[in-house]
């Protein structure tokens, strides 16, 4: 898969149809898998494909930096391709100017705080029902088997994975789910690896940045951090694509991703919504006169 | 340094009684930046305007805080003070202490601390107000109006007597709405059309009316002053500036008097190509599509009849007609949509409304609705005016009228009086005694509501002078029955006057029926950006004070399409929204209150949250570019023209890039912060 993955970019980039590819190579610290830039076929060979791809690559879309380097492919998983679709809907790419190769994922595992490669699968993947990418334009990996995979989690979706660790959390008192809440975030130190490493964080001035006047606390205190973190996933109702970024980011092990699937599910309840489709008009924000609701002409 | 001066009003004992203003003018007189603190019984009064204007000038204020009634009462009184005094008339803030604080208080002390804490959040934010300037916008000297009804009509003859182009919009083929087809009026019975026919001439003939007659509103762009609306010109097959109105092809016209007519509410008959009734303006036919032989024929690739493209003398015939859509710049547009009646028996479109399935409306031909009886007595109505039941065409000797048939029945989801019905039914009974003599009009009502300059007196005319027998109560069912062979109603009624049951056997029953608006006003409704109520009635901007304007700058309503009214009011409320649109027109540019939505564009990512979500589609994406042409960023970019400053694309944008000028994210902060100190 990791050859044929190579071949694809290095064919993209010798016919010019892009001129950088955003893929995943050993770039880190002992080897860890990160973002690679490749701007020429000479270079393929440092993409890598493995259960270590944990990154959205699709946060260095909206970067300026990136676009001034001209064309891109993109490297993504069934989940990051949701974020691609969001980011095209929400009018911060062109998607016809992108290549997006998708690749079938088996699921990716967590990283441990040494920096090496645990066993543990992340909790989103033992859920996953999409495990290859929609909405791509070159599709790398075995789809019956991607198939097969999805059949194999569908019964549990609703019931394993992140979904069990937040039923859990309902299931407390409020009490208990704020004490709960209180201590992951007494961790938080506000260093915001969660923003920089969500696809979907891309405004120009964060919120939480704005001083005239300060919408939100911007210490680290226990106000601060209540307000930050409830803040990031609000802004993420109906936009989130649960592919666990900020989470597998934050250096305090807090799981984040839980509060955003929280609104989430919110969203497939109440409004049928699940983000990521392409063409559909965000959920936030947006009304119909033929709305059924009357209170809300 | 701020130098604000802060005026407490009494207004008389409105605000005194509750509020010791001497305690909260020495409150206020502390807070940083206040230079006076001052109370005075009347502040809106002249001696009150000039100690503001006074203040300002001997101790040179930058801000005036007026701490008073709502600023719908009085802001523009007070802006006008402070400007005629020399400061910016957006420095003035108003602290609401009557409607907000000393009506809704009885504790002195209780009321005077909020009193106190109401000013201090308004010292708080005309500390951070800015000198504004009021937008201009131009203005398109044209007006379009929408329904040619009696509103429409008398709405555009205003607006073209005071010298303004009009585009007069109706959708069916004539001039004229319901008031065309209705025999004699209350309360003085002239005939409706002997009052009618000469204006609907004239509004054919005026040089300064456009009449687009069988056209429809197909789409409202720009804003006030500005609007682009697109009209669908539905193809009529007539060539209507050939046509001489000569009247052979309808009288050719192989299916003459074979298709219900919908002017006649269908009690009589018309051909395929028509003039719905002999005084239509403008007075030529159309050709029915769905009926004409030849039309249909045409589907399957033949050319049948044809015989009124035959017979026309002036070539006026044109079966290859299609629909057009002509663009209009107006700057004004008046909407007068009118209503029509609720259908009693059949299936409603309103899911929250129910038919009345006892009164067997659609089964029993001879229990008709109010404007079919108006037909079967008018003079050009399809029986000449001769009082003839549908059904058999006897002279009914007995007719049951029913008042209130949808209107104010929870049970049936029309809460409202429909206003006129009491009126008309005093009217239909009189009409139908004088012209049957030995008649009976029996009229069951709940109550008789005839307040208006010779209303009452028109009712008691009907009862004492006409013999109408008025039955307080209502009617539970009607049934069919033969009484010597005769067709004949009986109707369960009760008279809870004499606390009886009431059973009449009626050879015709009337129900005055709830008016509703017509069809399609709520779609209209929405390209205009106009509210409506949960019936689709239209919304007034204020109900008391702003009756003709709505909350889209630039569309006035009149008529039936913003509740039920009678004709006077009706032509009254025409005659206001045709004044006020005059008012806007003539004006050499429109001033706009500053008070709207800004982005900061450096800083907006171009999400479009905004743009998906603003009622007034004032917010498009727009692409920066450098000055050789190189793009830079999207930004989303405020229209001042159409923004109406309701802040929802404040409250949408993620990272607060937009702001609402007026009502800055700094200056509501500084309101609440100053609450919380």
């Amino acid at each position: 898969m990791e050859t044929e993955l190579r071949n694809a970019i290095r064919k993209l980039l010798e016919e010019k149809t892009v001129d950088v590819a955003i893929g995943y190579g050993r770039v880190g610290v002992g080897g860890a898998v990160g973002a690679v830039f490749v701007t020429s076929p000479d270079e393929v060979d440092q993409l890598v494909w493995n259960n270590e791809c944990r990154q959205n690559l699709a946060v260095h879309l909206t970067r300026p930096e990136i676009k001034a380097l001209g064309k891109i492919a993109i490297v993504v998983k069934a989940c990051d391709a949701r974020a691609v679709v969001v980011l095209a809907n929400e009018s911060q790419i062109k998607r016809e100017e992108i290549v997006v190769v998708g690749v079938v994922c088996e699921g990716v595992v967590k990283a441990r705080f040494d920096g090496s490669n645990g066993e543990q699968f992340f909790e989103k993947c033992a859920s996953c029902v999409e495990h290859a990418p929609k909405n791509v334009d070159v599709l790398i990996g075995d789809e019956a088997k991607a198939a097969e995979l999805d059949a194999k989690n569908a019964p549990t979706a609703a019931t394993s994975g992140n979904q069990a660790k937040l039923a859990k959390l309902r299931a407390m008192t409020s009490e208990e789910r704020f004490q709960y809440w209180r201590g992951e975030f007494s961790r938080c130190v506000r260093c915001y690896a969660c923003r920089q490493s969500c696809p979907l964080c891309y405004c120009n001035r964060c919120v939480a940045d704005k001083n005239r006047p300060t919408r939100i606390e911007t210490s680290a205190s226990m106000k601060g951090v209540f307000a930050w973190n409830l803040l990031r996933a609000f802004h993420l109702a109906g936009r989130c694509v649960s592919c666990g970024s900020c989470a597998a980011a934050c250096p305090a092990g807090i799981e984040l991703d839980l509060l955003n699937l929280t609104l989430v599910n919110a969203a497939k309840e109440h409004f049928n919504y699940v983000a990521g489709e392409p063409g559909v008009p965000p959920l936030i924000g947006t009304y119909s006169l033929d709305d059924e609701e009357d209170f809300i002409r | 340094m701020a130098k604000i001066g802060v005026f407490t009003c009494w207004c008389g004992e409105n605000i005194a009684r509750h509020v010791d203003v001497e305690a909260v003018s020495e409150a206020i007189s502390k807070l940083p930046g206040v230079a006076c603190s001052m109370n005075y019984k009347y502040m809106c009064s002249e001696p009150g305007q000039s100690l503001i204007s006074e203040k300002i000038k001997e101790l040179g204020l930058t801000g005036v805080v007026v701490a008073s009634c709502s600023p719908h009462m009085h802001l523009k009184t007070f802006r006008k003070t402070v400007e005629l005094a020399g400061v910016n008339p957006y420095m003035v803030e108003m602290a609401n202490i009557r409607e907000q604080c000393s009506w809704v208080h009885s504790d002195k002390a209780v009321a005077t601390a909020k009193a106190i804490e109401l000013i201090g959040i308004a010292v708080a934010k005309v500390r951070r107000n800015a000198a504004l300037q009021p937008i201009k916008v131009p203005v398109t000297k044209r007006a379009m109006v929408i329904g040619a009804g009696v509103a429409g009509i008398q709405a555009a003859l205003d607006l073209a007597a005071g010298g303004v182009e009009v585009i007069l919009v109706e959708r069916e083929p004539s001039v004229g709405g319901k008031m065309a087809g209705l025999s004699e009026t209350f309360p003085t019975l002239d005939c409706s059309q002997c009052i009618l026919t000469p204006r609907m001439v004239e509004v054919g003939q005026h040089p300064n009316i456009k009449l687009m007659t069988y056209s429809e509103v197909e789409k409202v762009d720009g804003y006030v002053g500005n609007f682009k609306v697109t009209v669908r010109k539905k193809a009529r097959y007539v060539d209507i500036a050939k046509c001489t109105g000569c009247g052979t092809c309808w009288n050719a016209c192989p299916k003459k008097n074979k298709i219900p007519n919908s002017f006649d509410y269908n009690l009589g008959n018309r051909g395929a190509i028509y003039i719905p009734f002999p005084q239509a303006v403008p007075a030529r036919p159309t050709i029915d599509a769905d009926n004409c032989l030849r039309l249909q024929s045409m589907k399957k690739g033949k050319e049948l009849c044809g015989i009124c493209m035959k017979n026309c003398g002036s070539q006026a015939i044109n079966f290859h007609d299609q629909d057009e859509l002509v663009e209009f710049d107006v700057g004004a547009i008046v909407v007068a949509t009118g209503y029509k009646l609720y259908s009693i028996g059949k299936e409603q479109e309103n899911p929250n409304i129910k038919g009345y399935g006892e009164y067997g409306y659609g089964k029993y031909k001879d229990v008709i609705d109010s404007l079919q009886f108006e037909r079967i007595i008018s003079a050009s109505g399809p029986t000449g005016g001769e009082p003839k039941r549908p059904s058999d065409g006897m002279t009914p000797k007995t007719v049951v009228f029913i008042q209130c048939t949808g209107s104010r029945d929870n049970a049936k989801g029309i809460t409202y009086c429909s206003k006129i019905c009491c009126m008309y039914t005093a009217k239909h009974t009189m009409l139908f005694k004088h012209k049957v003599h030995d008649g009976a009009a029996h009229v069951f009502y709940m109550d008789i509501r005839s307040g208006g300059k010779m209303y009452d007196e028109f009712v008691r005319r009907a009862i004492e002078q006409d013999g109408a027998l008025y039955h307080r109560g209502r009617v539970s069912k009607i049934e069919e029955i033969k009484v010597d062979g005769v067709k004949k109603y009986r109707c369960y009624g009760a008279d809870t006057l004499a606390g009886e049951p009431c059973v009449v056997d009626a050879d015709l029953v009337v129900l005055a029926c709830a008016m509703v608006p017509s069809d399609g006003v709520t779609k209209l409704a929405q390209k205009l950006s106009v509210g409506y109520n949960e019936y689709g009635f239209l919304s007034e901007s204020h109900p008391k004070l702003r009756p003709v304007e709505t909350n889209a700058a630039g569309v006035f309503v009149c008529g039936a399409c913003q509740g039920p009214k009678d004709i006077p009011e009706t032509v009254a409320q025409a005659s206001a929204a045709a004044g006020k649109a005059l008012i806007m027109l003539s004006q050499p540019y429109l001033t706009r209150e500053p008070e709207i939505a800004t982005v900061d564009e450096k800083l907006c990512a171009a999400c479009g949250a905004c743009v998906q979500t603003c009622p007034f589609k004032a917010i498009t994406i727009e692409e920066i570019r450098d000055r050789k042409g190189n793009f830079i960023k999207n930004t989303s970019r405020v229209n001042p023209g159409l923004c109406m400053g309701c802040g929802t694309c404040v409250s949408v944008c993620p990272s607060k890039s937009v702001d609402l000028i007026g009502f800055t994210d700094d200056q509501v902060y500084a309101e609440l912060e100053s609450l919380l100190a």
